[in-house]
């Protein structure tokens, strides 16, 4: 009896071996693969630098991520629903020019406020109608956008940098409360609103439901238009708020703030498993995204390695990201 | 055949004459008065930095009764600055001095005025190697040489030795490759005893030095200067050292003269920044058109240098005058 009953057992046994390889080990992986990036670059890091662990360099790494990880969550909802935000620098700098020209010391601080964000709900909103009412590619609206919107920074600041800001605005930028830097602060409420919002809304539910099959989307009832409206405003928001505190951070506003910003945006979401393809990607991926380029900027850097190999090693690591990304597409 | 022959070379003569005339015109000075017209073709009138380089022309023209200059702004589009080239062309002026609103589209323009026998100078902004031997003189200010006297000046500060890091402008770019050559150039030469610890990019920007800067304070290296190829970064790196409570005695350079550096220089946290002279290029390409008008020879690689100008807290006064007015 025992003869017949051991292979068939043996079979089980390799079954459920090869099952949990398939249904949780593997998933598990290509889920938290980029944790493990991560974590894999910090242990390294700390082994070949003694101060990549201090404190102070920890604080500066997310300090200096949590701008562009702003902006990269807005960019992770647009391209979840297949979208592209290529104007979020320019944002960035048409916010800076015109928030620092009204935050000179007694001036009013809430109406600084008030004007920047509505500035990046504007450039949102205009995005979004050209790409949901104009039926025109997000691509091409947005790159639109990018030129025009840099255009008005330059046309309004002159080309020159507006400097003289007020103390209570430069605090958003480089105030500390509680020993964190006030950037991480506003870095960590956001996320945890994108968060909320992604995952546990109507909105968030919409959102990959556009971006997994927009006409679907369209015969199930949801109104389209008005949330991808809805989304590039959101979007335009954060870069909004990236930019002034960027202005506050370097306590002057520039018009030349923030050239290139939404390639690391789009970097940072795409490290962090959003697929450009649409209806995948999730807010703490992208932060991760955004902190394996900080933390590889920052270990480059603290090793002394060549601007020409950072730009090198930089783009084998998005590369080698979008290859897990694919490949994981393809197995489901 | 023999009808057409002539009608040919009788043409030939009249445009020959005309040619040699308008050449012995110009140079005597055949007018009531001898008076020099130059055109002037810049590329924008609304720029702050530029707009010293034509008050200089127009000075010239003011203190100088046998000058006159006729300037036109081509508002950044190139194809409309040649159309305005044609203008002076078909003008007659003696000679023309060309900003170039895009330096890869200065070619047609020195072309256009070659043919009509009138000498080109250009100021500014260098023209590509082609152009450069079809023209009269480039007047303009040589980038390397804003990273020599720059990293001289920080020798001195810091006794001839020392760490110090470079912060590159975007790479690829011929200002900020130059500039750090000049850096380069100058401690190879001279100081065997500064050692370059660190150099990175932080592309212009000011936001990036800061980060680049708070990397390099983390990674432990002491700097006894940070040398900067424009004022912006070194602004970013004095922002983040004195965050860190690490200024010490860190010298810190940079490049341009903008005015808010210039607040930096005067309060004397910024040591260091180097000006590019726009008086000096416009008054110098004035000078070139008239050496040029008079049938001068041209300069050496028809290269006309207007230097840098150091700025230190004991001339910063100077200088911001020079951005006030």
């Amino acid at each position: 009896m025992s003869n017949p009953m051991s292979s068939p057992v043996s079979t089980i046994k390799e079954n459920s071996n090869k099952s949990i390889w398939k249904e949780s080990i593997a998933p598990f992986m290509s889920k938290y693969g980029i944790v493990f990036i991560l974590l894999a670059m910090i242990i390294v890091m700390s082994f070949m630098s003694d101060t990549f662990l201090r404190t102070q360099n920890i604080l500066n790494i997310v300090r200096q991520i949590s701008f562009i990880g702003i902006v990269a969550m807005g960019v992770t909802i647009v391209i979840i629903t297949t979208g592209i935000d290529l104007s979020s620098g320019s944002v960035i700098a048409l916010t800076s020019v015109l928030v620092a020209s009204v935050a000179h010391p007694g001036d009013s601080l809430i109406g600084a406020l008030a004007l920047g964000a509505g500035i990046g709900i504007a450039c949102g909103a205009v995005n979004g109608i050209i790409t949901a009412k104009g039926k025109i590619p997000p691509f091409i609206a947005t790159l639109g956008m990018m030129t025009a919107a840099r255009g008005l920074a330059l046309l309004f600041s002159d080309g020159r940098p507006i400097p003289n800001l007020s103390e209570s605005f430069m605090f958003l930028g480089k105030g500390v409360v509680a020993g964190i830097p006030v950037p991480i602060i506003v870095f960590i409420l956001i996320g945890i609103i994108s968060h909320i919002l992604l995952s546990k809304t109507k909105f968030g539910k919409y959102t990959y439901a556009i971006g997994g099959n927009e006409h679907a989307a369209k015969i199930c009832g949801i109104n389209v238009d008005r949330y991808l409206i809805f989304i590039y405003m959101y979007a335009g928001l954060l870069s909004a708020i990236a930019g002034m505190m960027l202005t506050a951070r370097i306590s002057v506003g520039q018009p030349s703030m923030g050239v290139s910003f939404e390639l690391d945006a789009i970097a940072a979401a795409v490290i962090g498993g959003t697929s450009l393809s649409g209806g995948v990607g999730t807010i703490p991926g992208t932060i991760i995204g955004a902190l394996i380029i900080g933390v590889l900027n920052n270990s480059l850097d603290l090793l002394g390695v060549s601007s020409y190999w950072q730009q090198i090693l930089k783009g084998a690591i998005i590369v080698s990201a979008v290859l897990i990304d694919s490949r994981k597409n393809k197995k489901s | 055949m023999n009808k057409k022959l002539v009608g040919f070379l009788m043409i030939f003569v009249l445009l020959a004459g005309i040619l040699s005339g308008c050449g012995t015109n110009s140079a005597s000075g055949g007018k009531d008065k001898k008076t020099i017209v130059i055109g002037a073709a810049m590329p924008i009138f609304d720029d702050k930095w530029l707009s010293y380089l034509y008050d200089a022309i127009r000075a010239y023209d003011k203190e100088h009764d046998d000058v006159e200059v006729k300037m036109v702004d081509a508002k950044n589009d190139s194809g409309k600055q040649l159309s305005q080239v044609e203008t002076f062309i078909s003008q007659g002026v003696d000679a023309i001095i060309i900003a170039p609103a895009d330096t890869d589209t200065a070619g047609p323009m020195v072309d256009a005025a070659n043919e009509a026998n009138i000498p080109v100078i250009i100021v500014n902004r260098k023209p590509d190697d082609k152009a450069m031997k079809k023209i009269y003189a480039y007047v303009g200010s040589e980038s390397l040489e804003a990273g020599t006297i720059q990293m001289e000046k920080v020798a001195e500060l810091i006794g001839g030795k020392g760490n110090i890091g470079l912060m590159n402008g975007q790479l690829g770019q011929e200002a900020a490759a130059k500039r750090t050559e000049g850096n380069k150039e100058l401690i190879k030469k001279k100081y065997p005893d500064i050692k370059i610890v660190r150099e990175a990019t932080a592309n212009w920007q000011r936001s990036e030095a800061i980060t680049l800067m708070e990397n390099w304070i983390q990674s432990g290296e002491h700097f006894d200067a940070i040398v900067a190829n424009n004022d912006e970064m070194a602004i970013g790196a004095i922002m983040a050292l004195e965050e860190s409570g690490k200024r010490g005695n860190t010298v810190i350079a940079g490049v341009d003269g903008t005015i808010d550096a210039l607040k930096y220089v005067k309060d004397g946290t910024l040591n260091i920044s180097t000006f590019q002279d726009p008086m000096g290029q416009g008054k110098g390409a004035v000078e070139a058109a008239i050496k040029a008008v008079k049938g001068e020879k041209a300069p050496k690689d028809n290269f006309i240098n207007i230097p840098f100008q150091l700025i230190t807290k004991d001339n910063v006064d100077e200088f911001i005058k020079k951005w006030e007015k």
